[in-house]
Parts: structure tokens; sequence; C-alpha cells
């Protein structure tokens, strides 16, 4: 008995031994994320090249981008004192995001601009609307463009720096517009979903004021018998 | 922590009296612990050391690992705090410092040490850079403005590159802002790619160099000098759709040389000729 008893005390060390073991390394892989969860919580850490921070950041200064040049050319190419002054409105403002995005990025230590394709840091929903957008960009890319929604093909913006007068207001009021709009789920996404207090903030002013600027086109537009573009 | 979790089981004296279930299943398993001396002392030092190691280890994995996956492809040849100027890696790529903020007059010409140029004097208003693809060339005095705001300009030979090459390249260009593609006259290499003080020539469109070029430099912070500068032309000062035109001849004489060195000077030039 007592021959017994001094066998299984060894065999139960054997197991106490495998399950400490087992232990130390569940423990271990807990500390470890323990370790990580402050530096994640309050984001002071660099957002990795893929996160929603960085990839919002990114193809945001893209998108802006765009709409700077737009509104630079309707500053000098319109007549209508209206309009002029949306697209001062829209310039300022949006250079001025460019730069604090970009400030982030140059904090982050990452590149001010995508390196891949537009995008692909949306992965937390389908809902957005835009996933029949995939299949559209992947076509298109084929053909060479790479547009994000929204965006004014080459052509759209030679169309818009050749037309004058109510032509060129109508254009760029559908151009703007278009812009606006494609650009909101990108934005409601970063407000939702990027782990920076400061990403987050901006792009919840960026649903708002754009929100209100599109309404504004809106009006415009209709005030001179014209119809919205159909999302691209 | 980890190693308080380990001595905490270390009542290893009494572990024999305890439970009798646990034994009995215990004995039921074992097969080959029969020939273990009975009074054989458990290591629990080593133990608590190995547990101590793979304790770490795990931190270690768990904090790297991301960071391992984050190198992916382009990404990889963007710039950062510790690697400022990632196109030092790759072969071919042709580096000269140049002075920045040097203007000339509407009209003049400038004496470039390069073809294509990517560095020097050029004119005070630059071309447009918001992924323009040129179908024509392009006043080069123009384009070197745009590598200053931290563009890249890619080159190619129309005659040494076909449809399908230019097609290649247009797609790295149309609609992706801070580049800018253009034909160049007598170009000596099918395709010349230009950042402020860098420049690359290649054979081919299909070249892997021509992306990591373009992920290392374009809008680099560290390499362009004006940051924060736009792509975007005013109408009336810069038209995409009409630029003004490319002139192979030979500079003359009293084109502007390299070595000129502020707007002050350049200002005086064209009053003296």
């Amino acid at each position: 008995m007592s021959e017994n008893s001094g066998e299984n005390s060894s065999d139960r060390s054997r197991s106490l031994l495998v399950l400490l073991a087992v232990a130390a390394v569940a423990v271990g892989f807990l500390a470890g994320f323990v370790a990580r969860l402050p530096f994640e919580d309050s984001a002071p850490s660099t957002p990795a090249p893929d996160s929603v921070d960085v990839g919002f950041a990114q193809d945001m200064i893209v998108h802006h981008d765009q709409a700077v040049e737009m509104a630079t050319i309707a500053i000098t190419n319109s007549d209508d004192d209206r309009i002029r002054n949306i697209a001062y409105d829209i310039l300022t403002t949006q250079q001025n995001q460019i730069g604090q995005m970009q400030g982030w990025l140059s904090l982050w230590d990452r590149a001010l601009l995508p390196t891949g394709e537009h995008m692909v840091w949306m992965t937390e929903s389908e809902d957005h609307g835009h996933g029949g957008h995939d299949a559209t960009m992947e076509a298109e890319g084929a053909s060479g463009s790479h547009l994000m929604p929204g965006m004014a093909s080459a052509e759209d913006m030679a169309d818009l720096r050749a037309a004058r007068g109510h032509e060129f207001d109508v254009l760029f009021l559908q151009l703007m517009l278009r812009h606006h709009q494609g650009g909101l789920p990108m934005m409601e996404y970063g407000q939702q979903y990027a782990s920076t207090t400061a990403v987050r903030d901006l792009a919840g002013t960026m649903v708002a004021t754009q929100q209100s600027e599109t309404e504004l086109m809106t009006g415009l537009l209709a005030e001179r018998g014209a119809e919205p573009l159909p999302m691209n | 922590m980890p190693s308080g979790s380990v001595s905490g089981g270390s009542g290893n004296s009494k572990s024999g009296a305890k439970s009798s279930k646990a034994i009995q299943a215990a004995k039921k398993k074992s097969g080959g612990a029969r020939g273990v001396p009975p009074q054989r002392q458990i290591p629990w030092l080593t133990i608590g050391g190995v547990a101590v190691v793979v304790i770490l280890v795990a931190v270690i994995a768990v904090s790297i690992i991301p960071k391992a996956q984050d190198k992916q492809a382009l990404e990889a040849w963007t710039p950062s705090e510790s690697n400022q100027d990632p196109s030092g890696e790759i072969e071919g790529v042709l580096k000269i410092d140049y002075p920045a903020g040097v203007h000339i007059a509407p009209g003049q010409r400038v004496a470039y040490d390069q073809s294509p140029p990517f560095g020097g004097p050029h004119d005070s208003v630059w071309a447009t850079c918001t992924g323009t693809v040129y179908a024509q060339p392009v006043r080069t005095e123009n384009m070197v403005h745009s590598l200053e705001h931290g563009a890249v300009w890619i080159a190619y030979n129309p005659d040494l590159v076909d449809d399908a090459g230019v097609d290649t390249l247009a797609a790295k260009v149309d609609g992706r802002t801070y580049t800018m593609m253009s034909p160049y006259p007598g170009l000596d290499a099918p395709i010349s790619l230009q950042s402020w003080g860098h420049q690359l020539k290649v054979d081919s469109a299909d070249d892997e160099r021509i992306d990591q070029f373009i992920a290392a430099l374009r809008l680099n912070r560290y390499t362009y000098p004006e940051v924060g500068a736009s792509c975007s032309t005013i109408p009336g000062s810069f038209d995409p759709a009409n630029p003004p035109a490319f002139d192979a001849s030979e500079p003359g004489p009293d084109a502007v040389p390299m070595e000129a060195e502020s707007v002050g000077e350049m200002q005086q030039a064209p009053a003296g000729s």
C-alpha cells in the first residue's frame, strides 16, 4: 500500500508538472496581452500600418486632396459669390484637415499616402453600401483607375476646368456633392472604429460639416434647376 | 507574479496523502512510472526556471509578432524615422543634393545638369501633379517645381515605350495624387522616374522598382523641400489640358545656370540679358 502510494505520488507530480507548464504558457500569454492593453486603450503607441487610424488618414488625405483641387478651380472660375464662398470654405477646411492627418501620420512614423489599394482598412462590416463598389473598383483597376467612391475622374476634372458660367457652377456642385456623399461611409467608419480619440473626433466633425454642406449644395443645385449625379 | 504561482504549488512532501481518488485514477493511467523511485525529489527550481523562460518568450512573442506582420510588400519601402530614404536600397537610384527654392522668370530656361532633371532652378509655377497623365511633353521648368512639392514624375521616351507600357505606367499615376507622367522626347532610357534629388532609369514598365521608387519617395517628408505644398494649380497660372510646351532644343547662353542660388539673383538675370 505504501509502495503504491509512493508510485502514485510520483505520477501525480508528473501530471502536476505538465499542468504547471501549460499554466505557465497560458499565464505568459495572458500577461503579454494584459501588458499591451494600457497602450492600446489610451493609444499613445503607434497604430499599425493596416489599422483603421492609419488607413483612414491616408485615404482621406487622397480624398480631401481632390476636393481642394476642385475648390481651387471654383474660386478662380466661378462668377457666383455663393459658389466661391462654399469653395473657399471647403478648400481651407479640408486643407487644414489634410495637415492634421499628415501630422498624425508623422507622429506615428507612417507614410503620408497609401501604398496599396484604397479602403482595405474598412474590414469590420459589409453594410456600408460600398460592397458593390469593391467589384467596380477592381474592374476599373484593370483599366487604370483607382478611384474611391465620389472621386472625380481625370475627364471630370478636365470638364470642370473647361466649364464657365452657369455650366461651371452646376458641374462644380454636382462633382463636389458626389464627392462628399462618396466620402461619407469612410468618415462614418473612421468615427466608429478608429482607436485614437483625435481620429474619431475629426472623422465625426467631417461627417457633421460635410452633411450640412451636402444640404447646402443640394439646395444650390435645385435653385439652378439641376439634378445631383448618381454615385460612381 | 508568474514565479509566485510556481512556488505556490510546492507542497511536495505532503502531496502523497491527499486524495486517494486521484491516486487511484493516476495509477490506472500510469504505465512507465513504475520504475521511478518513490522518494524522488521534484526539481521545483528547474521547473520554476523553465516556466519563467516560457513566460518571457510568450511576452516577447506577443509584442513582436504583430510588428513582424506589419512588414508587407510595398509597406517595407515607405519612409520612417529610422529609414528616411528607403530608395537607397533600390538598385540604380541616382541621388544628388540640390538647393531648393530657386525660381526663374516666366519664359526663361534652365541649363539643367541631368536629363530629365530632378532638381535645380525652376519656374515659379508648378505643373499640376494630382495624379496627372500628360499626353504631350510638358515644359521641364514647370515639372521640376512639382518635384519640389513632393511629387514623383514618370517620364518615358515615346519612341521606346509601346502603348501597353504607357497604359501600365498611367495606371500607376491616374487618380494617385502627387504623381505625374509625361512623354520626354530624346530620353536616353525607355522610362525615367524623378523625385526631388532622386532618379531611377528602367527599361520596362513592369520593373518592380517603379512601385518601390514611388512608395519610397512620393511625399516623403524627409526628401522633398516644400513640405505641405499642393499639387493643385490655379486656373490661369497652369492648365493641365494645355500645359506650356516642352522645348527639345539646347538651352541657349542666356539660360539660368544650375549654380544659381537665390530668387533675387534670378530676377536680375533677365534684365541683364
